[in-house]
Parts: structure tokens; C-alpha cells; sequence
């Protein structure tokens, strides 16, 4: 589904990815922990090209996307993200920030994407905030939202960058649900994130990231439990 | 000093006339600004920087240099190489536009620039092309922020349009000269084109607060 080869990142002088390979199966769930700074973000963003690749290819679902012809719009639309700060629209109601894309992008009529939009509301748990702008939302709710707006487009692949991280401690829970339930109808993910709780229970595989490269990866029991790699083991200690 | 009321109203006719001129004159003028300043905004944030150069010499010229000249310059020599002879009211319309135009682009591309970046990420994650996330994304945020210094750019643009009176255009300034020089009084055409100039400003600047209320989201 995503295959990532030899993916290097340099921004200036500074080389924030080194050599990154990850293939990540249909409907597998696969997420990334790693101190900040170790590159999980930027390998995350270089997956639908929101930072430009300086080396190496990332194919979704066959298409390499490093092609200068692929159309980068069209495989987008198969790629959802959800952002650390949410990045609502703030001049478009909670249906609107919804409908946008499906009815610009996808050229569904209004009204249908509406009926979808309230049903992905509805799914996580926000069908009466419809008509209310993002700004009158709690960081829980907006983030719901955001998440609502990806799914509109129908993806096949969702990516999540810190989704929680932003967060007051309280409203982490009902977002980590909303991707739990996402996570158990099949939807293929990669999740950075600190929520180690959330990456043991819903995770398939985790990689450890750190300094550009993957230290470590396997199953969340065997990585958490039985640390291989000296890093993994000092990051564990410090954030379990 | 007496104020001669009467004079005004003997004049009536002609102030009106100036004053639909100066409307008309500012109307026009700010919207061919407004759109033109927005294509010259955008081409100086073009991220290739020979590209941009033409745009950013253009704001750097009419900025940088006075509109009086710029009136001049547009009504003895632009005008007459395209139409042969010259018109004072298309060149007034023209200096004005194209003056406003780089101050306007300015505007444009602080207000575009002050948009989070994530909110372009967020719309090319949905598969927006750049002219979408500028146009359903961008440009609605930016243009919310973009009224108070537009509403500074248009006060200044109607107040500018008296300049046209040195080309013989024949808009509110135009008649009030015409009147001192018929009179030989100052105060009574004087006071009355600032009065006008003052209710024109005014009524633009209600107007764009009733705008700027209305496109509130909380």
C-alpha cells in the first residue's frame, strides 16, 4: 500500500532523513515514536510530497509519487492527514470545512456531501456542531472535526502527525476512540505520535525513530517489552 | 467674514456634478486597482525571483514616485501614444488605478503571508490544487484581514482623485478651483469640497466596518 525506499530528507545542511524503508500492508496500522527532532514528521509529510523529497521514492499504492507525471493532487485524494494543530479552516462552518474538498475536488454534489458530512459528524460523535465555526470548538472537538474532513474524501490511507499532541490531557481520549474506531474498520494508518498507550493497543508494528533513521521496529508487545537497540531501551525508560 | 451661503447654493449643480465624478472616478478605480493589484501581488510572490522582478520593480516605481508625476506622465504620454489624442478622465482613471495597484498588491501579499501555512498544507492534503487552496482557502482568510489597510488604500484613493483637477478632469476639486477663480472667495468652495470629501470617506469607512462585522466567525 505505501512503500517507502531509501526516502532522504535534507533540508540546507542539515540531513533530517537518512535512509528510511517502510512498507506498510492494507489496512495495517503502523506508528512512529521517537524523540523530537528524530525525523518522524518530515518522514510522515514526505508521504503525500507536503515536504519535497530530496532522495529516494514513495510509491502509494504502486504510483510512485517522486515522478515528476504523477498527478501529486489526484494521489492526495487517496491520502488523508490529520495536522497537530488541526488546521480547520476558521472562515467556514464545521459542514462547510467538510464538504469543501469532496465537493471542489471530487465534484460531489452539495447535497450529498452534506449527508456525508453529517454522517462522518455523526461518527465521531459531533452532529449537533454542524453549523458552528471551528473557533467556537474545544481542541478535542476541532480535531474530530479535522479528522471527519479527511475521511470525506474516502481515503484508503490516513496519516496522523501528533494528533493529540496539542491537546489539553483531558480531550486525548476521545480522540485516540475516534482513531481506535478507524483503526478497527480496517483504515490503513500511519500514526506519529507520544500516546504510547494508544501505539501498544492499536498498533500493528511501531518504529522507534531517531536521529533521521529507523533504530527499531516489530510488534508493539515485543518492542515496548524487549527493547533490541540501546536508544530504543533509553527512550522507553524515559516516556513509559 | 461673511459666508456666503448663497454662493454654495448658486454652485449646487456643479458640485454635484464634480462629486458623481469623483464617485464614479474612486469606484472605478479601486476595482481596477483592487484586481490588478492582486495579479501584481501574486506575481511578486512568485518563488522565482526573475519572474517576480518586474512585478517588484512596478510597486517599487508607482510607490516611489508621485502620483502628481504619475498623472502627468499617464495624461501627456501614455494616453495620446494609445489613443492619439488625450482624455483626462481615462487618464485619471488610469494613474489611479495603477498607482493604487502596487500599494494594493502589498496589501495582498502581507495578508496572503499571514496565513498559517498549515492552512494551505491542510488543503493540498485534500487534494487541492495550489489555485483551489488559494481560492476557497487562502484568499477568503486573507481578504477578511486585508479590509482595514484596503479601507485606509480606498480613503486615500478617493482623497487622491483630486489630483485629477490638474488635468482638467472635471471631478469635485475641479469645480471647486473653478469656483474660487469665478468668486474670488476661498473659504466657500474650499470648506464645501472638504465637507464633500469628508462624507465620502466617511460613508466608505461605515461601509467597510459593516463588512468586516458581517464576515465575523465567532
Amino acid at each position: 500500500m505505501i512503500e517507502v525506499k531509501q526516502l532522504k530528507k535534507i533540508f540546507g545542511t542539515n540531513e533530517v532523513l537518512k535512509e528510511i524503508n517502510v512498507t506498510v500492508k492494507p489496512q495495517e496500522v503502523v506508528v512512529v515514536i521517537g524523540p523530537s527532532g528524530s525525523g518522524k514528521s518530515t518522514f510522515l509529510r514526505c508521504i503525500n510530497m507536503l515536504e519535497t523529497i530530496t532522495a529516494g521514492h514513495v510509491l502509494i499504492e504502486g504510483i510512485d509519487i517522486t515522478d515528476k507525471k504523477t498527478d501529486i493532487n489526484k494521489v492526495r485524494t487517496e491520502v488523508g492527514m490529520v495536522f497537530q494543530q488541526f488546521n480547520l479552516f476558521p472562515h467556514k462552518t464545521v459542514i462547510e470545512n467538510i464538504m469543501l474538498a469532496p465537493v471542489k475536488v471530487r465534484k460531489v454534489p452539495a447535497e450529498k456531501a452534506r449527508a456525508k458530512g453529517l454522517e462522518l459528524l455523526r461518527k465521531v460523535g459531533l452532529e449537533s456542531k454542524a453549523e458552528v465555526y471551528p473557533d467556537s470548538l474545544s481542541g478535542g472537538q476541532k480535531q474530530r472535526v479535522a479528522i471527519a474532513r479527511a475521511l470525506a474524501m474516502e481515503p484508503k490511507i490516513m496519516l496522523f502527525d501528533e494528533p493529540t499532541s496539542a491537546l489539553d490531557p483531558e480531550m486525548v481520549g476521545e480522540v485516540l476512540e475516534v482513531m481506535k474506531q478507524l483503526a478497527k474498520e480496517g483504515m490503513t494508518m500511519v500514526v506519529v505520535t507520544h500516546e504510547m498507550g494508544f501505539a501498544r493497543e492499536v498498533g500493528d508494528r511501531v518504529l522507534f525513530m531517531d536521529g533521521g533513521i529507523i533504530v527499531e521496529e516489530g510488534e508493539p508487545k515485543e518492542l515496548f517489552e524487549n527493547p533490541k537497540e540501546e536508544r530504543t531501551k533509553s527512550f522507553l525508560s524515559k516516556v513509559l | 467674514m461673511d459666508f456666503r451661503w448663497d454662493l454654495i447654493a448658486e454652485y449646487a449643480p456643479f458640485f454635484l456634478k464634480g462629486t458623481l465624478l469623483t464617485i464614479g472616478l474612486s469606484i472605478v478605480s479601486i476595482l481596477i486597482g483592487t484586481v490588478l493589484g492582486l495579479l501584481i501581488g501574486l506575481g511578486k510572490m512568485m518563488k522565482r525571483k526573475l519572474l517576480a522582478l518586474p512585478f517588484k520593480w512596478y510597486i517599487n516605481f508607482f510607490r516611489g514616485t508621485p502620483l502628481m508625476v504619475q498623472i502627468l506622465l499617464v495624461h501627456f504620454g501614455l494616453v495620446p501614444l494609445f489613443l492619439g489624442t488625450t482624455n483626462a478622465i481615462v487618464a485619471a482613471i488610469l494613474a489611479l488605478s495603477l498607482n493604487s495597484a502596487a500599494y494594493i498588491a502589498e496589501i495582498f501579499r502581507a495578508g496572503i503571508q499571514s496565513i498559517d501555512k498549515g492552512q494551505v498544507e491542510a488543503a493540498r492534503s485534500l487534494g487541492m490544487t495550489h489555485v483551489q487552496a488559494m481560492r476557497y482557502v487562502i484568499l477568503p482568510q486573507a481578504f477578511k484581514r486585508m479590509i482595514p489597510p484596503l479601507g485606509n488604500e480606498f480613503v486615500v484613493l478617493i482623497k487622491d482623485s483630486s489630483l485629477a483637477a490638474l488635468i482638467a478632469a472635471p471631478e469635485l476639486m475641479y469645480w471647486g478651483r473653478a469656483m474660487q477663480g469665478q468668486y474670488m472667495r476661498a473659504w466657500e468652495p474650499y470648506l464645501t469640497s472638504a465637507a464633500i470629501y469628508l462624507v465620502l470617506t466617511l460613508s466608505l469607512s461605515f461601509l467597510l466596518s459593516r463588512l468586516e462585522r458581517r464576515l465575523a466567525t465567532e
